[in-house]
């Protein structure tokens, strides 16, 4: 099936089998290799990418679903080499350990931001809480986000 | 840290965190090699069954497949894995050893072992032509609960053992018995913890590639030791040990399981890749991963504290079975670890402690993060619990009492701990970390005042305070290699790979204190057999102990090559000189002096002669072994408002004081502590592995099987103090598993506070919002 | 898992006895028996697909063996269920008895033990689907009774 799909701004034009994963398309066929599969059945939310701007888990997308579509993912986000003020925050706030998670976090935030510049502590919680992370125990990263919207700690 | 350690900014962001933000950072999943193929394994459905045959020939036919293996077709290489833990030498100890086989011949002896293993063009072909293989199974009844698997008469894991009896350790320190007789109080209990998944959130996954005309076979792997794994794979598959390089390169979270098991999946790939040729990759799928993943934490315990009217504690004595799962590779780590646990910062002279490991029909256990060490605590702070409320004693007053003095260190409790090496405490200060956590969540006030007006409107609220000792630390030892290049990059090399504890910026930083240079100059390699080949692994709270101690020695001796070069060149003695901002220069002078860079360059001419006792390059190696490892230790306090209606549980505040020693990045050491106590709090209170009596997991997925989310998990606050440990030169302890060890017995203990008057006692983690509504019901207090 | 329970059969004992032997009927009646075929003396073989909440359409190879046979009062049925998702293993014990009120009724009790991938993911909803199974299985008997008997197949 020919499949079109915009991936971080660069349109890409495939013949794909039509089960292929939309997370598959994304690792193996684009090597867009930072989205990461950890569940497979949309729960951890480690896969998440924008689907024309919205969190979508691309482990329970197929990719001829994308034809037509705007994906992004965390490669997307730096701007030449530079981290993007969300991705600072995270290293200054320590957080990410393993980083596997982080990706769908960062997607999930990107979103989330664009829609509540200004959030308070239970909100950034709330936003987190379909992201699975077993490293951080998640304060860090509740603080990261309150870095990015300017607030030194939350 | 010792005055040539300087703390090198301490809190400064991680030098790896810029690859991981960008998805620039190399998993092993991530690994694609032209002309590779991939695997899916078939695996049992049934717990327990006699194979009778499996017939792979519709498999082999599928366009797309390139090899089907079963047992038949792995010739002598279908060998049990190797024991990898040896039992301490513990009179009278039993051990039987059973190791898993690459893939099962004669029996499954639990679900999701590998039967066969298909190799195709792709995963989707791969998992096609799991469904055409035939397999002939005889269905066994399974062993699933603990006890019923010892009865006489019980259906046997291996048949070639007399019983489910895998080991049995009696550990004796003074004599119970008779304290027994003298004391006031006697309080007996039996206590359960069960089960729980590691769920790191990336799955396994191995890529193995034989370069057949340069005879070497590389292996990507998910591995927390590359080391052990890299001799392993040589010596079963007939390599030289330098003809096989095993990579681990960022690994999503380790936990525990991603030790080196040798899981099947570990053991084949290699082979495979060796006779077809071709690279092969196999990524395990979250349910593989709640099948063929370790686990942890399945045990019973029979036990009973011994006390005076006063509360002090005169002796313990526990029985406990131990879940061991269908094969035993990993040895008695973990029961030996809750045994030496138990006795926690107390004062406890007679100990009397007896397990027996038991086979069952379920997926394979080995070390989760604590690692046994939280059954321990869970007896020890239990007992000590209702001892208190029959004593009519505060909570906190009886484990004052208790604790060893400062006086006490180091305290050698006459028994072995799981490394061998008997267990001694080096060194702790309890008793201010018990008052400062009392302090810190506010235990008088809470309990004078703000319990008693929450009680009368009518609201259940609860405060827990809980103590623990944890060894960590271990050997045998760990090596780093340090060497400054031409262009003053310092690049340390060291073989215990990274599962997102911080070593690219912990070893830095140590390096950097020791050669004043910026920690951002400091490019550490960790988790490639190519680039250091000693040592053993990232395990029990040791990285940062063990091959920091490591680095530490080996910039130590890079510092004194670097001033014995500068000496010759500046024609000065090396007693005057000094290292200061990445160069080396004049004591006390303002002189730009000489860059470690340019040092190394002239380190290495291109004419002249290396003296006789020198070496070239401003490099070294050093390695670190403990005697024994490094106790650290902590007090955690909680205050939680129970909903009895609903038995919700709603953790209001959560503090943690701890002591690993000094610490290098203390950001780093409190994200190891949130992290530790959101995995207790899951094991706490929401993850539970559900098995049925026939040996099927009921819950295999992360919609049944609850990990906590951001909501679930309040904000942690932390204390440190640093104790500085006598067995290492930079005073490190360990603190990777602290979080998560005395989590369930404090869970306990507030939510039984919470609920006082509604006679419920707890005696068993997990307690899943369920579970708490049936003890609710009935009251549970004997 | 457990499953018993006790249904009336609108007609008398001994139809219901030889409907509850014949393959054929068991096919129509069990929900997603796609053939079951006699392969000796009390005993079939067929195929069954069953859909548990995330696992859909997993096909099952069932081989069915009736025991104990007391005509026209009690049997058991073995059923022995495998697939490329699990497998599900059961004995049921079923026994026919002439209410005063009339009709037949018929006590049930089955054990059931499944296993594999169904069990893993589906284990929350398998109880329930076993049940609504039964009920539809059950009903579907009781209509193809009706329609012998209407048929006059048999005594009334």
């Amino acid at each position: 099936m020919i499949v079109e799909v915009e991936v971080n701004g660069k349109r890409h034009r495939r013949d794909l089998e039509p089960r292929l994963l939309l997370s598959d398309f994304l690792r193996q066929d684009l090597q867009l290799t930072g989205t990461h599969v950890g569940c497979e059945h949309g729960v951890c939310g480690a896969c998440t990418v924008l689907f024309d701007g919205e969190p979508a888990r691309s482990c329970l997308m197929l990719a001829v679903q994308a034809d037509g579509h705007k994906v992004g993912t965390v490669e997307g986000l730096a701007v030449v080499n530079a981290l993007s003020p969300l991705q600072a925050a995270f290293r200054e706030a320590h957080a990410l350990q393993c980083g596997f998670c982080t990706p769908g976090f960062l997607m999930t935030l990107t979103a989330f931001l664009r829609d509540t510049p200004n959030p308070g502590p239970l909100e950034i919680r709330e936003a987190l809480s379909g992201n699975l992370c077993r490293c951080t125990g998640y304060q860090h990263i509740v603080e990261a986000v309150s870095r990015a919207c300017g607030h030194p700690r939350p | 840290m010792p005055a040539d350690t300087r703390d090198r900014n301490a809190r400064v962001p991680r030098n790896e965190d810029a690859r991981l933000l960008t998805g620039r950072a190399r998993f092993v999943d991530d690994v694609r090699l032209p002309d590779m193929l991939h695997v899916a394994f078939l695996r049992s459905d049934y717990a327990h069954a006699r194979l009778r045959g499996v017939d792979a020939s519709a498999a082999r036919r599928r366009p797309g497949v390139a090899a089907v293996y079963t047992a038949a077709d792995l010739g002598d290489y279908s060998k049990p894995a190797p024991l990898l833990v040896p039992p301490p030498p513990i009179p009278g100890l039993v051990f039987h050893a059973c190791t898993h086989l690459p893939l099962a011949t004669d029996k499954v002896r639990h679900v999701g072992e590998p039967i066969a293993m298909v190799v195709a063009e792709s995963r989707y072909v791969a998992e096609d032509a799991l469904a055409d293989i035939v397999v002939e199974a005889e269905p066994l009844e399974a062993v699933g609960d603990l006890e019923a698997a010892l009865a006489p008469g019980a259906p046997r894991v291996h048949d070639h053992l007399e019983s489910n009896a895998a080991a049995h350790v009696v550990q004796r320190k003074g004599d119970y018995a008779s304290a027994r007789t003298r004391a006031d109080l006697v309080i007996a209990r039996r206590l359960l913890y069960d089960r729980g998944a590691a769920a790191a959130i990336e799955n396994r996954a191995i890529v193995a590639q034989w370069d057949a005309p340069a005879e070497e076979l590389t292996v990507w792997d998910t591995t927390q030791a590359p080391i052990p794994i890299r001799n392993g794979l040589a010596r079963m598959l007939g390599l030289l040990e330098s003809q096989v390089r095993v990579v681990a390169p960022f690994v999503g979270g380790g936990f525990g399981p991603k030790i080196m098991m040798f899981y099947p999946e570990e053991l084949l790939l290699p082979w495979a890749a060796m006779r077809l040729g071709r690279p092969l990759k196999w990524t395990e799928d979250r349910q593989e991963n709640f099948h063929a993943t370790t686990q942890e934490r399945g045990q019973v315990h029979d036990a009973e504290m011994a006390l005076t009217r006063d509360g002090r504690i005169l002796g313990v004595r526990d029985r406990f079975l131990f879940d061991t799962g269908a094969y035993d590779p990993y040895g008695l780590t973990i029961p030996i670890n809750t045994q030496c646990t138990l006795l926690g910062p107390y004062d406890i002279q007679h100990y009397d402690s007896e397990f027996t490991a038991v086979f069952t029909n379920r997926t394979l256990v080995s070390p989760v993060r604590g690692a046994g060490r939280q059954h321990g605590v869970f007896v020890s702070e239990r007992l000590l619990d209702i001892a208190a409320r029959e004593l009519g004693l505060d909570r906190v007053e009886i484990r004052k009492r208790n604790l060893l003095g400062p006086d006490r260190f180091p305290h050698d409790h006459r028994i072995l701990f799981q490394d061998s090496a008997p267990l001694v405490y080096d060194s702790g200060d309890y008793l201010p970390a018990l008052e400062q956590a009392a302090d810190m969540i506010g235990y008088d006030a809470f309990r004078r005042d703000e319990q008693p007006r929450a009680r009368a409107a009518g609201r259940h609220v609860g405060v827990g305070i809980a103590c623990y000792v944890e060894g960590t630390g271990i050997g045998p030892y760990e090596g780093a290699r340090v060497t400054v290049e031409p262009g003053g990059t310092v690049r340390v090399a060291t073989g215990v790979g990274t599962q997102g504890q911080g070593h690219y910026t912990v070893f830095a930083q140590i390096v950097a204190g020791v050669l004043d240079v910026e920690v951002t100059a400091v490019q550490v390699v960790t988790g490639d057999t190519r680039e250091f080949q000693w040592g053993t692994g990232t395990f029990a709270s040791r990285g940062a102990v063990v091959a920091g101690s490591a680095c530490h020695a080996a910039a130590l001796a890079v510092r004194d090559k670097a001033l014995a070069v500068a000496s010759r060149l500046l024609d000065m003695p090396a007693d005057r000189l000094e290292l200061a901002a990445g160069r080396v220069r004049v004591r006390g002078s303002s002189d730009a002096g000489v860059a470690l860079g340019e040092l190394a360059a002239e380190a290495n001419p291109l004419r002249g002669a290396v003296r006789p006792g020198t070496e070239p390059g401003l490099e070294a190696t050093a390695y670190f072994g403990p005697d024994r490892g490094s106790t650290a230790s902590g007090v955690h306090a909680m205050i939680v408002e129970v909903d009895p209606e609903t038995a919700m549980v709603d953790i209001t505040r959560y503090v943690v004081v701890h002591d690993c020693g000094r610490m290098i990045n203390p950001t780093i050491v409190e994200g190891q502590i949130h992290g530790g106590v959101a995995h207790g709090i899951g094991n706490a209170f929401f993850e539970q592995l559900v098995y049925d009596d026939q040996g099927q997991l009921l819950n295999a997925s992360f919609m049944d099987y609850l990990l906590p989310t951001a909501t679930d998990v309040p904000p942690i606050e932390t204390a440190h103090r640093e104790t500085p440990s006598p067995f290492n030169p930079v005073g490190l302890k360990g603190v990777g598993e602290a979080g998560c060890i005395p989590t369930g017995a404090l869970f306990a203990q507030a939510v039984e506070d919470a609920l006082h008057g509604f006679g419920v006692e707890i005696t068993e983690i997990p307690l899943s919002p369920s579970r708490l509504f049936d003890l609710l019901q009935r009251g549970s207090r004997p | 898992m457990n499953l018993s329970g006790a249904f009336t059969f609108a007609g008398p004992r001994a139809t219901v006895w030889d409907l509850l032997q014949d393959p054929e009927v068991l096919a129509r009646s069990l929900p997603g028996t796609e053939r079951l075929t006699r392969v000796g003396e009390d005993r079939f073989e067929g195929a069954m697909t069953v859909s548990v909440g995330p696992v859909t359409a997993a096909r099952f190879a069932v081989t069915v063996a009736l025991g104990d046979k007391a005509p026209p009062e009690r049997f058991t049925m073995q059923i022995d269920g495998r697939g490329g998702v699990g497998f599900t293993r059961g004995t049921a014990s079923i026994a026919l008895t002439e209410p005063p009120e009339g009709g037949t009724l018929m006590d049930y009790t089955a054990d059931v033990q499944i296993g594999g991938r169904i069990a893993a993911v589906g284990q929350r909803l398998l109880e329930s689907v076993a049940r609504a199974m039964m009920r539809q299985a059950l009903d579907a008997l009781n209509r193809e009774l009706q329609a012998r008997l209407d048929a006059g197949a048999g005594p009334r």
